[in-house]
């Protein structure tokens, strides 16, 4: 690593240029990377290999949130998904037992595939068209970068979004009244509680 | 800038959770690859929440963050449930509603 950064300064390239060199570089391998482990979610038999694979995948995307300035949604993401959700997802394979899938290849599979790989054409051909209409944000990128993302995050969630985020504390509440009555709760059978 | 690679990781994450939501029987995979798919969006969103120089993006990750977490409760609840009546977790044998 550090000879090729010798190597670049000998041949006179700025300092900037190195830095954006290697920053792009980084992107490239942990983006690759998170699309390698996505590939582990599904193709593992085990779903607890399954589960360490997404953890991966959500660490690699954290990453690269932490390249595209958001610091905030970084955190977020190492601390609700890595590590809430899937401790949850994790503690369900246990109690329900890790059995692996037993591999069959049917005709259903392969036309699902046929109609994803059909699906990921249509969305790269986003790509072709980029934006459809150039807009600036009020947020400019030095701001983004300086204030901290968690501040200006802030800001803007409780001055212009702040119903929305009522909303999901309260989605929040919700479910957390749901999945007590769904698990509390033993279920019994619909014949014996309906005999009189 | 490098939109075009935040494009085409999220449109094969996406993808790959398509497929994982078709191809597996385990529910509990299934749940993952749904999860895959809104992480595909969230990095989508914040990337794109860079290029245009608005957090708007981000504030939407974050809502979207909430909502998955709320679902995959839920959902693991759910599952939890159809185990202990049933005792399978095969999504091909679950065909009815009714205990």
């Amino acid at each position: 690593m550090f000879e090729i950064l010798e190597q670049a300064w000998a041949f006179n390239l700025d300092r900037e240029t190195v830095f954006g060199l290697v920053e792009q570089s980084f992107v490239f391998v942990v983006g690759m990377t998170a699309i390698l482990a996505s590939l582990g979610v599904i193709l593992c038999a085990s779903p607890i290999y399954s589960a360490l694979y997404l953890i991966g995948n959500m660490c690699c995307l954290a990453l690269l949130f932490l390249f595209y300035n958001a610091e905030f949604l970084a955190a977020v993401q190492v601390v609700v998904y890595a590590g809430a959700v899937m401790i949850l997802f994790l503690f369900i394979i246990a109690l329900l037992g890790a059995k692996k899938e037993e591999r069959d290849s049917s005709f259903e599979k392969l036309m699902g595939m046929g109609f994803v790989a059909l699906l990921f054409c249509e969305l790269l051909m986003a790509l072709g068209v980029g934006f459809t209409r150039p807009m600036e944000g009020q947020a400019t990128e030095d701001a983004i970068a300086t204030v901290g993302s968690a501040k200006a995050i802030g800001m803007e969630l409780f001055s212009h979004h702040l119903i929305p985020f009522e909303l999901a504390s309260f989605l929040l509440l919700v479910a957390a009244v749901g999945i007590i009555s769904l698990a509390k709760f033993s279920y019994r059978p619909i014949r014996k509680r309906t005999r009189v | 800038m490098d939109t075009d690679f935040v494009l085409f990781v999220s449109a094969a994450i996406f993808s790959i959770g398509a497929v994982g939501f078709l191809i597996r029987k385990n529910p509990l995979v299934m749940f993952m690859s749904v999860e895959l798919m809104l992480n595909s969006v969230n990095l989508l969103l914040v990337g794109y929440s860079k290029a245009l120089a608005s957090l708007d993006g981000q504030i939407f990750a974050l809502i979207i963050m909430t909502v998955a977490a709320a679902e995959v409760v839920v959902g693991l609840a759910i599952i939890l449930t159809i185990f202990r009546t049933r005792h399978d977790l095969n999504v091909d044998h679950i065909n009815v509603l009714k205990g």
